[in-house]
């Protein structure tokens, strides 16, 4: 009988079950001392940054985690470029941007995974934000539909952030840099917040190929139409240049992969168990396309952000840390 | 002027100071009783509009004042030949009517408080004008509606006083104030201390005061004028609407012929005209030839007219005399005045009624077989909707997208203001069920997620001359992109990147619908980003079309 080799975090849950086992022969009390141990360095990594960051370059580290937990991913992805408080200040206000576009179970992958959302929430928190805001703009349905069946409105609140609606009279018009647009509405409170974590799900997507961190930030506009008519690629890569979010963290828990955006069957979902974070959205993007086994030109407005000089599409060019 | 000062004033043409110093205590405290139960029935009226205002799940109670509503009760379950137990609370209305008359007209309906609100000082003057004969306008009313109703037609329930109420906050009120805050609001936006008050408002406020969407509805105006016309009307008389128009009122003037508490003039009446001066509805008769003074009256000198009364108490406060007016029990039936309903007025309503259901039912409407009415889900047997439907918003307002809406021409006349989805205005969310857990009469039926999912209320159809991929080669697939079927009823055919002018790359691809799948929500209709009409409209479904095969093509683009 041939023995299946083992992927590497099966690997690394052996080696973690016999970690357990060995402080087990220590006492069960000591055991667990070390598991909460194991946790609270966690928590200081998300927050502080791991010590492998702190001596990379600032912004030059993509992180990929990989494990069956959201949360946990989360944490190590974060810690891995450096750490919440690499991007959060004590006092201010920051606004997190899932996708929460769709009145979906979270099981379908059409909305961001809450597990993502909820520990962006709570590090931005505890790295001392005022307040942390989560917000989008829903194609379909109503917001607090989408908010409460995706489950983010649960897991934000339970974090110690706040949900808001985005009401017609908060968005405002605004100078872009680029040729196309020149002027787009977008809601106020996302432009002035001090930090904006963008934080998608990766998804097959109709007119863009694949829906990423940068098709995410649509969410932050008013008249999406005009950009579908206008030039979507070019439109994407506009509103980015304008609304800059400091950090990206893209889910990639489990993945639409056939009828995005809007899904609706679990036949379409594949489980890849993976998060991804970098300060830079289009290095983020450019890796995530890896996932659905396409290649970066299959999604024209990661090329229109790498144009403007919103990031960079060379991943050789960036640490890349599978954590 | 107040209630108050209106009743002493007109007491001091009558009784001596001293007489005015009867103990009028116990029905002050009875007067203010009723105001009490009057705004808190306005509040919980209007709390219920808000309750049920753009939402997936609404309060259970939202239609409460319509299950207490006899006419719409009766109405619908003569013209759907059925009985509705949820409507059967109207009995309590009636039952209160026998025993204490129009007590719903003065104490609960919210329509009658807030005509009682608008008072015009011409009203005093000209209301002895008003010939007392138009009170029978009411029961040839209610009559044309029984009739109506009994031949299967339920239009001339838009004149129902709560539907009247809850239709103009729906179509024109509650619109109108969304549409002044969010001007106020987008004048503060940007403004330094501005965006905080406007966040503030906008985190507690929006999604239960303050609609999700700001609504537009196609009727407002038209349905705002005839709520400014019964306020209006009260120039002529007070509360004209309840005096001489109002087809509830009506209907529980007749059970009130047979009230058993009611408030009685005695012997003591000393003829002073002080009771008849305070009646805001003018229900007090005098039973004499010569008014005022004479002392030694043997017999009343007034007399209550129950069908009118709406059991507010100013007379029984306004009284000078001691024992004079009282109330209790009697099993006398209340007066029979001369406008009251008889042959004529039967004769009358049965003939309008009758022409009027005629003349609707010959509309061009009729004539086709299906009139191209997208009607809420379940709601697809037009005749059996007709004969149910209130006309009473009350699933318009519901609506998270406001896509339902009054309707004018596309049913004719006899389906006014009855709701279809106008889907360029707003869609049929795929995960709400709301209109019909709303419907007070069951002309939308009660559908669980599930099977309203599979309702099919039309079908989409693409204008390939209009539609961008095939008419100007230019990227867009905003229809298959919102597309909730989790297959998708919309593929896209011939995908393939192309280079724009600029030398931006965009994926062009052809949407094609696949009628089979399609349930007609019409979220592409609304989301088309085309100015104007749609490049896909959604359109009555036809069973031909949705036998038809899958068309060729993907949903998802090749990478």
């Amino acid at each position: 009988m041939a023995m299946e080799p083992l992927s590497r975090s099966e690997f690394l849950k052996l080696i973690a079950l016999g970690g357990v086992g060995v402080a087990f022969l220590g006492g069960p009390e000591r055991a667990l001392a070390a598991l909460a141990r194991a946790e609270d360095d966690l928590d200081r990594a998300a927050l502080d940054g791991d010590a492998t960051a702190a001596h990379a370059a600032a912004g030059k580290i993509l992180a990929v985690a990989r494990g069956t937990s959201a949360g946990t991913n989360t944490k190590k992805a974060v810690a891995a470029i450096g750490g919440m408080r690499k991007f959060v200040s004590s006092g201010d206000v920051v606004v997190v941007k899932p996708n929460i576009g769709w009145a979906r179970a979270p099981k379908y992958a059409a909305t961001t995974n809450p597990a993502v959302v909820g520990t962006l929430v709570s590090l931005a928190r505890r790295a001392g934000a005022k307040r942390v805001i989560v917000m989008d703009n829903p194609v379909s349905s109503d917001p607090a539909n989408c908010y409460d069946v995706s489950g983010i409105a649960a897991a934000v609140k339970s974090a110690g952030g706040s949900m808001q609606i985005m009401g017609g009279s908060g968005y405002k018009k605004y100078k872009l840099p680029g040729h196309l647009l020149q002027t787009h509405p977008l809601y106020a409170a996302i432009v002035n917040a001090d930090v904006l974590i963008n934080v998608p799900i990766a998804k097959q997507h109709g007119s863009t190929g694949l829906t990423l961190a940068g098709k995410n930030m649509m969410g932050c506009t008013s008249s999406r139409q005009r950009m579908h008519t206008l030039g979507l690629s070019q439109s994407i890569a506009e509103i980015n240049a304008r609304l800059r979010p400091e950090l990206t963290v893209i889910d990639a828990m489990r993945i639409l992969v056939r009828n995005g955006p809007s899904g609706g069957s679990l036949g379409d979902v594949k489980v890849k168990n993976t998060v991804i974070a970098c300060k830079d959205w289009v290095a983020a993007d450019t890796y995530a396309t890896r996932l659905f086994g396409k290649k970066p030109g299959a999604v024209p407005y990661i090329e229109a952000a790498a144009d403007m000089g919103l990031g960079t599409m060379d991943l050789s060019s960036l640490t890349i840390r599978n954590v | 002027m107040s209630d108050q000062a209106r009743v002493e004033e007109k007491a001091q043409d009558g009784g001596a100071p001293e007489a005015r110093r009867r103990e009028a205590g116990g029905w002050k405290a009875a007067r203010w009783a009723r105001r009490a139960v009057q705004i808190a029935a306005l509040i919980l009226f209007v709390y219920l509009l808000f309750a049920a205002l753009q939402r997936r799940a609404a309060f259970p109670f939202a239609d409460l004042f319509f299950r207490f509503d006899p006419l719409a009760a009766f109405s619908t379950m003569l013209a759907a030949r059925e009985w509705l137990p949820h409507l059967a609370l109207a009995l309590v209305t009636v039952g209160a009517a026998l025993v204490l008359g129009r007590i719903w007209c003065g104490w609960i309906c919210p329509l009658g408080t807030l005509l009682g609100w608008f008072r015009f000082r011409a009203a005093r003057r000209l209301a002895p004008r008003v010939p007392p004969r138009l009170r029978s306008v009411k029961y040839v009313l209610l009559g044309v509606i029984v009739v109506m109703a009994a031949l299967g037609s339920m239009t001339l329930l838009i004149l129902d006083p709560i539907g009247l109420l809850t239709r103009t906050f729906t179509t024109s009120l509650i619109p109108g104030f969304d549409y002044v805050v969010g001007a106020v609001e987008t004048a503060l936006v940007g403004w330094g201390p501005g965006d905080g008050v406007v966040n503030w408002v906008e985190a507690h406020f929006r999604g239960t005061v303050l609609p999700v969407e700001q609504p537009h509805y196609a009727q407002g105006v038209a349905i705002l004028l005839v709520f400014l016309a019964v306020v209006l009307l009260n120039v002529f008389a007070e509360q004209f609407w309840c005096r001489y128009l109002c087809p509830l009122g009506a209907l529980l003037g007749l059970v009130a012929k047979a009230q058993v508490l009611r408030p009685l003039v005695g012997a003591g009446c000393n003829g002073c005209n002080a009771c008849v001066r305070a009646c805001r509805v003018d229900a007090i008769e005098r039973t004499d030839a010569g008014a005022g003074g004479g002392g030694e009256a043997a017999v009343a000198r007034a007399r209550v007219v129950t069908s009118e009364c709406t059991m507010c108490l100013d007379c029984l406060v306004a009284c000078p005399e001691h024992e004079a007016m009282s109330f209790g029990p009697t099993l006398k039936p209340g007066p029979w005045a001369t406008y009251d309903p008889g042959r004529r007025q039967f004769l009358t309503a049965a003939a309008i009624g009758v022409g009027t259901v005629a003349l609707l039912g010959t509309s061009v409407a009729r004539a086709i077989k299906s009139p191209g009415l997208i009607r809420p889900p379940g709601a697809q047997d037009e005749g059996a909707f007709l004969a149910r439907c209130l006309r009473c918003s009350e699933c318009m307002r519901v609506c998270p997208t406001s896509g339902l809406q009054p309707s004018l021409g596309q049913g004719g006349l006899e389906a006014i203001w009855t709701p279809v989805l106008a889907s360029r205005l707003g869609y049929c969310d795929y995960s709400c069920t709301a209109c019909g857990h709303v419907c007070p009469s069951g002309a939308i039926p009660k559908l669980d997620l599930e099977r309203k999912r599979k309702q099919v209320i039309g079908v989409a159809v693409i204008d390939r001359d209009r539609c961008l991929p095939w008419a100007a080669n230019t990227p867009c697939i905003v229809c298959q992109e919102m597309c909730p079927i989790s297959n998708k009823a919309i593929v896209l055919s011939d995908q393939r990147l192309i280079t724009r002018p600029d030398g931006t790359q965009d994926y062009l691809a052809r949407p094609k619908v696949v009628a089979k799948r399609c349930i007609g929500c019409g979220i592409c209709e609304y989301k088309c980003p085309l100015e104007g009409t749609s490049a896909i409209v959604v359109l009555p479904s036809d069973p031909a079309l949705a036998a038809g095969s899958v068309p060729g093509g993907s949903a998802s683009p090749e990478g």
